[in-house]
């Protein structure tokens, strides 16, 4: 019948030769158009999820273990030839693994900048949802920026007035490309978008976007601003809220097990993190994993040749002193240093932004800023209580900007073992001037930044980074 | 050249069979030339009816077949008879000289002399000769036919003996050499493999390039990626086409001969007419059997050769001791461990490529009949053809049938049906980058032994495998490897069912205006089932089973109106009005089964038991809605104009842009019919040219949408939904077009005994569809868009000469095409907008589509042994940077054609086709682990002309197990370099046959009218410069931009086959 119908519409329209531009209209299915997307707030709310859901895709230990594997935390990847790329600090635009990081988070950006610039599209949307919508964006738009500018580009401070090329800074959901952005413009982005998540975000909001996280992150970056005093005060803001404390815990990385919903099992120290995956009621299937990458490339108890393993410098670290219990983060053959951290889990929740990083930033800015040592003395032995016992080996009250720096450093070099932040700390030391070099190239050799890929440049005038130069 | 007013013809000749308006015009005339031949041939008969003197004979066609219906006229027209069904004749003539002329549509008149005694009776056969110029012939045009002499564009046309001719996978192969600016490169050697043919050139990048193929009237399905690039090899929907079911094939290549087909001409147009029934009964039958081996072998190390040189690299590296050996030992092992199994490995010596290639079994067999009455024509035909590869396990088999049938009810009424059903069955394996002959010359090392001679442990203690099973190891990705084991456990076998039908009414209310109105459908079903059993993994215990299904439907309708006047003695016009709407449907499933024992396709019960999880892929639609018309104009039959317009409208565009305007004008003089023309030398003289805009719309169905997820797309994040984008729009995305200018003038000497044809054309495409790469900082990575600017300029030359006549023939007709590609603007973009293959082709301004774009190797440095590179200001490096690449080469050939060598003496023949392409490069992306660093890849004798020692002069630099010598990032052993990109020029016998044939055998209604023998042998020989496998490939690709981009690109690819087959025709 329908054939016979075609045929009918067919000859009829061959004979009246008009009216029959609907025989030319299919809409693919399965999807939905765009201009059908978004209606209401649900779906506007639905697509801020998405940032979420691609930003979990990201910090699932993808972008964590790239970070790693640029310093010196970390030895030769057992097979892949990507991440061996990254380690030798000689990726290129055909390098697949961060090409694909650096396009998710644009992702993200995008996602975000769409929620934003579709407000009008909306009538249903009341001023308090349209600022928390606008808000969580733009935090989401602004941590994005943020991992990208610290791996894409030179740090803060490397040139007088930063000038020096960032990465394409986007806040707008609109078709042309756009050039590199300085480092300058891109940081001002960054800091603006979490001002503004800071001032419109309830201070809590489980595993989204909050207040505390936006100050977390901004300690963070004010870090790498070597602006100390505003480090300082976004630190203690988080620390003072109460919201937060220190897990007795050593081990962050909450598995979440059957039928419970990962989100409910927040490390409490967390203040932003990405919740894993959860099994579904009938325990059968996995149905959100979003940890895989730390699962995949560290554990060690289901895989005899780890993806990756410790540096002979971590491994002599924790050798220092036995009774350091983060000490059975390592089990080494003294030649291979593996990780156990994430053995027994299958998916977990990944902090991202946590307490015991913000002690030692402030501990690290107070040390830097000459401001009262005796807090950053009682952040360093916070945290060295959990991992020695109570008061086994404390940095010693009295001790002077220096001693309470190198603990702090220390401390945070241990605390933050594959979660990437150590690479924050090598640049900042080096665009201090201190002579820092990783694996015996100088910090900002060319090939320390990771190569934007290759799409990156079918737009003509793409400056990319320098290449080579690090072996 | 022949040129007067068509002679009489046949009820049976194909002219009658012709089934539009052309044919009811010329059958007309045909009806007033019969009345006046049999005044004419009564006439004679009175005269001569008390002569005694005769002259009896045969007449054949050039491969001896009888050919009912010749004229045979004696001294001008005074008296002439037809030959009967046997090709005989019998012609009474009074005593004396008498010149004997002997004719037939699309054939070379022939004259004889011949002197009679009184009383005397003389035998006297004859040959004619076909002629692909004959200006009376009638080629098939688009919705119609026309006289050639008529035709003011350009169309090359391939009857039924030159498809049949040569064996290839797919009939569209045989096209190759045959017409002038086609250029048809078969692919692989693979059974049932496709070929890349452009008509002039290349003109899309991302939009598919092929030209559209039209059977009976139907614009047929022609999707080589339904399962993309599965196993290294496309589906090839036109394999299921019979080739014996082919009357002739007529190729459309300027705008004024595709201009009808507006949207989809662009790229030329492939007509196919089938077999139609004709007037008596007969039957056709052949068949052939052979057998096939590769073109050419690769020339892999043998164990002894490949340790050799890993051992120098390994101490060119500054290793001590033994080399480590992947899948024996490693690095890390110590000098002891690493000995002993330098020394194990030396005990086994494995010819990989013989364990997957063999010989290729072939046959095939298909009848034909038909029938015709006063009111009705039928043919019918059925074949089988099982093509076995030459690659081990592989074979194509098609069985197929085809019912073409005429009825007129009457003489206002005809009704045509055509309807054809094959089925194809792909007996597969793995090749290329896949495995199979691919693993034999890249992972499979020759100390791997086929089958394992000690007993394998697991770490508990318990036997894991014994002597006698597959030794299996692993690839560089960990992939289980053993192309013997893979190839004799796996089960794969790709089904395609397909049935093309038409039907039409043509309807004539008035003298000279018909009304035909069409429906086709072209139905496409094909399965894909795979079964992986446990005996191939290293891990599982138990097999896995996969089931992909596709399925095409393709509905099409017509309605057209055709009419032809005189508007005075000396002109005529006709028009043609229609309208036409085609619509397709694609869907599919696949479905995975885990952990099963056996094949789940055939075995019921495992089915129930299986663990299955099905994926239904989202069915895909597009429709074209056309209106055209074309108007002929004839004046004094020697000037001809022909205008078309045509107005598309496709879904695949949005309202913006939804239809193209395609309109094109041609001309042509037939300047030997003028009066004051005289020339003894040149018998035939025609001029013609054309402009025209033709379009292109072959790209994914939906790429115009943005498009965000589905609201149930099943993704959660913290227990939320997500919605997502994941196109983005382009409500401005149009047709692609090209407007192409073409002149041409056909020459014909000495009467006819030399014909040729020269053309030039220019056709420029814009708004060339690009899927372009976008940057990420978008949100998107791609978007469709109408981008680049192609130039395709050519020139066309083709001759047929007669070199010898008489007794002993020799027919030479050569083709030439020299064709121009240049990408004039991509926008805003840079090359690597765009790329092809496997990172070897981009898009570069000012250069041809496709064209390779790596870094530049300059030579071996003589005192370190080490590759020097030349950057894009020419400066010599040995700094491998990306960033340097340039252009090093294209893929596209300065000339190509095709000459075929006919000789006739007695009953005997012998064709020789030979074509060749020159000028274009080919890069050899396996090249670069065969000849590059050494890894766990085989390598290729060549690497012997390595450096060994300062002021050494070497084809390739010291051999290194470590990347990053060649400066190389470490990890990537993928060369890309010019060193590998290789000169493609060759020069290929393509076909050679040996025929005899036997006029008649037997005699009376049962007499067989035509037995040939024949012998023939594909690709006997190749000459070229080319150092790999086969200079003639086409890489399997996973979509169309891959196709234009990378012709000639290969990795790993199976050469042609050379095929020796014995076959037997016969008509009766």
């Amino acid at each position: 019948m329908k054939s016979l119908r075609l045929f009918a519409s067919a000859a009829g329209c061959a004979l009246l030769l008009s009216g029959c531009d609907r025989m030319l209209e299919f809409e693919p299915g399965d999807v939905i158009l765009a201009e059908d997307a978004i209606n209401n707030a649900d779906d506007l709310q639905r697509m801020l999820n998405s940032n979420y859901d691609v930003l979990a895709n990201l910090l699932n230990g993808r972008q964590q273990c790239i970070a790693e594997l640029l310093t010196d935390n970390m030895a030769r990847p057992y097979s892949s030839l990507d991440y061996t790329a990254v380690w030798n600090r000689e990726t290129n635009f055909f390098t697949p693994t961060t090409g694909g990081l650096y396009t998710d988070f644009y992702y993200a950006i995008y996602r975000a900048n769409v929620v934003v610039d579709s407000f009008d599209l909306v009538e249903d949307l009341d001023d308090v949802t349209r600022l928390r919508l606008e808000a969580e964006s733009r935090f989401v738009r602004a941590v994005c920026h943020w991992y990208l500018v610290k791996m894409w580009a030179y740090p803060y401070g490397y040139t007088a007035d930063n000038s020096h090329l960032g990465v394409p800074l986007r806040t707008d959901a609109v078709e042309p490309p756009s050039p590199r952005a300085t480092v300058a413009d891109v940081y001002a982005q960054i800091i603006a978008d979490l001002e503004f998540a800071k001032a419109n975000l309830p201070q809590e909001n489980g595993p989204y976007a909050s207040s505390m996280a936006a100050s977390g992150f901004l300690a963070h970056i004010h870090f790498m601003r070597q602006d100390w005093n505003a480090a300082q005060a976004e630190a203690e803001r988080v620390i003072g809220s109460g919201l937060f404390v220190l897990d007795n815990d050593l081990d962050r990385y909450e598995a979440g097990s059957d039928s419970v919903l990962a989100g409910e099992q927040i490390n409490p120290e967390t203040v932003f993190g990405i919740t894993g995956g959860y099994f579904a009621v009938d325990g059968d299937s996995l149905l959100n994993d979003r940890s895989s990458a730390f699962r995949d490339n560290f554990r060690q108890d289901n895989n005899l040749n780890p993806q990756l393993t410790f540096s002979d410098d971590i491994n002599d670290l924790f050798q220092l002193n036995a009774a350091d219990d983060r000490g059975n983060w390592v089990e080494s053959n003294g030649v291979v240093h593996k990780v156990t951290r994430f053995d027994d889990k299958q998916f977990f929740n990944v902090p991202v932004i946590h307490l015991t990083g913000l002690h030692l930033l402030r501990a690290m800015s107070i040390a830097e800023n000459g401001g009262d040592l005796a807090t950053a003395i009682g952040d360093i032995n916070a945290i060295r209580d959990r991992a020695f016992g109570e008061d086994l080996n404390d940095l010693p009250a009295g001790s002077g900007a220096a001693e309470v720096l190198a603990a702090a450093r220390e401390e945070y070099r241990k605390e933050t073992l594959c979660e990437g932040w150590a690479l924050d700390h090598v640049k900042l030391r080096g665009v201090m001037g201190e002579p820092e070099t990783v694996r015996g190239a100088p910090w900002d050799c060319p090939g320390s930044l990771l190569q934007f890929p290759n799409s990156s440049t079918t737009a003509a005038g793409f400056v990319l980074n320098d290449e080579g130069g690090c072996l | 050249m022949t040129h007067t007013r068509m002679a009489c013809r046949p009820l049976n000749t194909p002219e009658a069979k012709l089934p539009d308006s052309i044919t009811r015009v010329l059958s007309h005339r045909f009806m007033i030339r019969t009345i006046s031949s049999l005044f004419t041939l009564a006439g004679v008969l009175i005269s001569c009816g008390l002569s005694a003197q005769t002259l009896t004979g045969l007449v054949t066609d050039e491969n001896g077949g009888p050919m009912p219906g010749a004229t045979i006229v004696a001294n001008g027209g005074a008296r002439g008879v037809s030959s009967d069904v046997d090709g005989r004749y019998n012609l009474t003539l009074g005593e004396g000289e008498h010149t004997i002329s002997f004719s037939f549509v699309g054939y070379v008149k022939v004259t004889r002399k011949v002197t009679l005694a009184a009383g005397q009776t003389r035998s006297l056969n004859v040959s004619l000769e076909t002629n692909a110029v004959l200006m009376d012939d009638v080629v098939v045009v688009g919705y119609g036919v026309q006289r050639r002499k008529e035709v003011t564009g350009s169309i090359a046309q391939i009857d039924s003996k030159q498809i049949t001719a040569v064996r290839t996978p797919s009939f569209e192969a045989a096209l190759q050499g045959q017409a002038a600016g086609v250029q048809v490169s078969q692919s692989s050697g693979v059974a049932g493999a496709g070929s890349l043919i452009r008509v002039r050139g290349v003109a899309s990048v991302s939009a598919a390039g092929d030209p559209l193929y039209v059977v009976d009237g139907i614009p047929i399905t022609q999707n080589y990626f339904l399962r993309g690039n599965s196993g290294a090899m496309n589906n090839n929907p036109l394999a299921t086409i019979n080739p014996n079911d082919i009357e002739s094939v007529e190729i459309l290549k300027d705008a004024a001969a595709t201009g009808i087909y507006g949207s989809r001409g662009a790229n030329g147009v492939i007509l196919i007419t089938t077999k139609r029934g004709q007037a008596g009964t007969s039957y056709e039958f052949s068949s052939s059997a052979g057998f096939s081996n590769p073109a050419s072998l690769p020339n892999m190390l043998n164990t002894e050769q490949y340790l050799t040189l890993r051992q120098e690299a390994w101490e060119n590296d500054g290793g001590t001791g033994y080399v480590w050996l992947p899948g024996f030992s490693s690095a890390g092992d110590s000098p002891e461990a690493r000995k002993t199994a330098f020394e194990q490995a030396m005990l086994t010596d494995t010819d990989w490529v013989s364990e997957t290639i063999g010989t290729g079994v072939k046959h095939n067999y298909s009848f034909g009949a038909r029938k015709g009455g006063e009111d009705y024509n039928l043919y019918a035909g059925v074949s089988y053809d099982d093509n076995g590869s030459y690659l081990l396990g592989n074979s194509y088999e098609r069985v197929s049938g085809r019912l073409n049938a005429d009825f007129e009810p009457a003489d206002w009424a005809k009704i045509m049906v055509s309807s054809s059903l094959s089925q194809g069955i792909n007996n597969r394996i793995d090749a290329a980058w896949s495995g199979g002959l691919g693993d034999a010359m890249s992972n499979a090392l020759p100390y791997y032994p086929v089958y394992r001679s000690d007993t394998l442990f697991n770490a508990d203690g318990t036997v894991n495998g014994l002597p006698g099973d597959y030794y299996l190891y692993q690839d560089e990705w960990g992939g289980t490897k053993n192309p013997v084991a893979v190839r004799e456990s796996k089960t794969w076998v790709t089904t395609e069912n397909r049935s093309i039908n038409n039907a039409s009414l043509i309807l004539t209310p008035m003298d000279n205006l018909f009304i035909k109105g069409s429906g086709g459908f072209d139905y496409m079903h094909v399965r894909e089932d795979i079964y992986n059993p446990p005996s191939i993994f290293l891990t599982s215990d138990l097999g896995n089973a996969n089931r992909y299904a596709n399925y095409v439907l393709n509905w099409n309708y017509s309605l057209t109106a055709d009419y032809k006047m005189d508007l005075t003695e000396f002109s005529s016009l006709g028009l043609l009005a229609g309208s036409e709407f085609q619509r397709t449907d694609s869907y599919g499933y696949g479905i995975g089964f885990g952990d099963v024992t056996g094949p789940v396709f055939d075995n019921d019960s495992l089915l129930e038991l299986a663990n299955g999880q099905t994926t239904v892929n989202n069915p895909s639609q597009h429709s074209f809605l056309s209106y055209f018309g074309r108007a002929n104009y004839t004046l004094k039959d020697r000037y001809f104009f022909q205008g078309t317009a045509r107005v598309d409208g496709s879904s695949r565009f949005g309202r913006n842009y939804r239809y193209g305007f395609f309109p094109s004008l041609s001309a042509g003089w037939v300047v030997s019919d003028e009066p004051w023309f005289e020339s003894g030398t040149m018998s035939f003289l025609k001029a013609r040219t054309s402009w025209g805009k033709t379009g292109n719309a072959a790209l994914p169905d939906y790429a115009r949408f943005g498009t965000y997820s589905a609201p149930d797309n099943g993704i959660l994040y913290n227990g939320a939904p997500i919605l997502f984008p994941l196109q983005p729009a382009n409500p401005n995305l149009r047709w692609e077009t090209s407007r192409t200018v073409d002149a041409s003038i056909e020459v014909g000497l000495w009467n006819d005994r030399i014909t040729t044809e020269l053309a030039y054309y220019n056709k420029l495409s814009q708004d060339v569809i690009m899927n372009v790469s976008t940057p990420p900082s978008t949100g998107f990575t791609n978007r469709w868009d109408n981008v680049a600017t192609i130039l395709n300029r050519g020139v066309e030359w083709s001759i047929k000469s007669r070199n010898l006549v008489g007794e002993f023939q020799w027919t030479t007709e050569l083709n030439v095409a020299r064709n121009y590609n240049e990408l004039q603007s991509i926008g805003n973009y840079t090359p690597d907008a765009v790329s092809g293959g496997t990172n070897d082709s981009r898009v570069i301004t000012g250069s041809p589509v496709g064209s390779f774009y790596l870094m530049m190797f300059s030579h071996v440095d003589a005192e370190t042994g080490l590759p020097v590179y030349l950057d894009r200001a020419g400066n010599e490096t040995f700094d491998y940077d990306n960033s340097e690449r340039q252009y090093v080469g294209d893929g596209l050939p300065e000339f190509v054609g095709g000459m075929t060598n006919t000789f006739r003496w007695k009953n005997w023949d012998l064709r020789a086709l030979a074509t060749f392409s020159y000028g274009a490069k080919i890069f050899d992306s396996s090249s670069k682990r065969q000849l590059g660093v050494v890894t766990g890849w085989n390598m290729r004798t060549e690497i012997l002309d390595r450096w060994r020692q300062p002021g050494d002069e070497a084809t390739f630099p010291r051999l290194t197990l470590d990347e990053t010598t060649y400066g190389l990032p470490s990890g990537f052993p993928w060369w890309n370099t010019s060193l590998f990109v290789f000169d493609a020029s060759y020069l290929r016998l393509r076909n050679l046959t040996l025929g005899y044939t036997i006029p008649t055998v037997g005699t009376g209604p049962h007499a067989i009218r035509n037995l040939r023998v024949n012998a023939s042998v594909t690709n006997l020989f190749t000459i070229t410069n080319f150092p790999g496998l086969d200079p003639e490939v086409v890489r399997d690709f996973e979509n169309a931009q891959d196709r234009n981009m990378s012709p000639n690109v290969t990795y790993l690819t199976p050469p042609q086959e050379r095929a020796f087959t014995l076959g037997i025709n016969m008509s009766f």
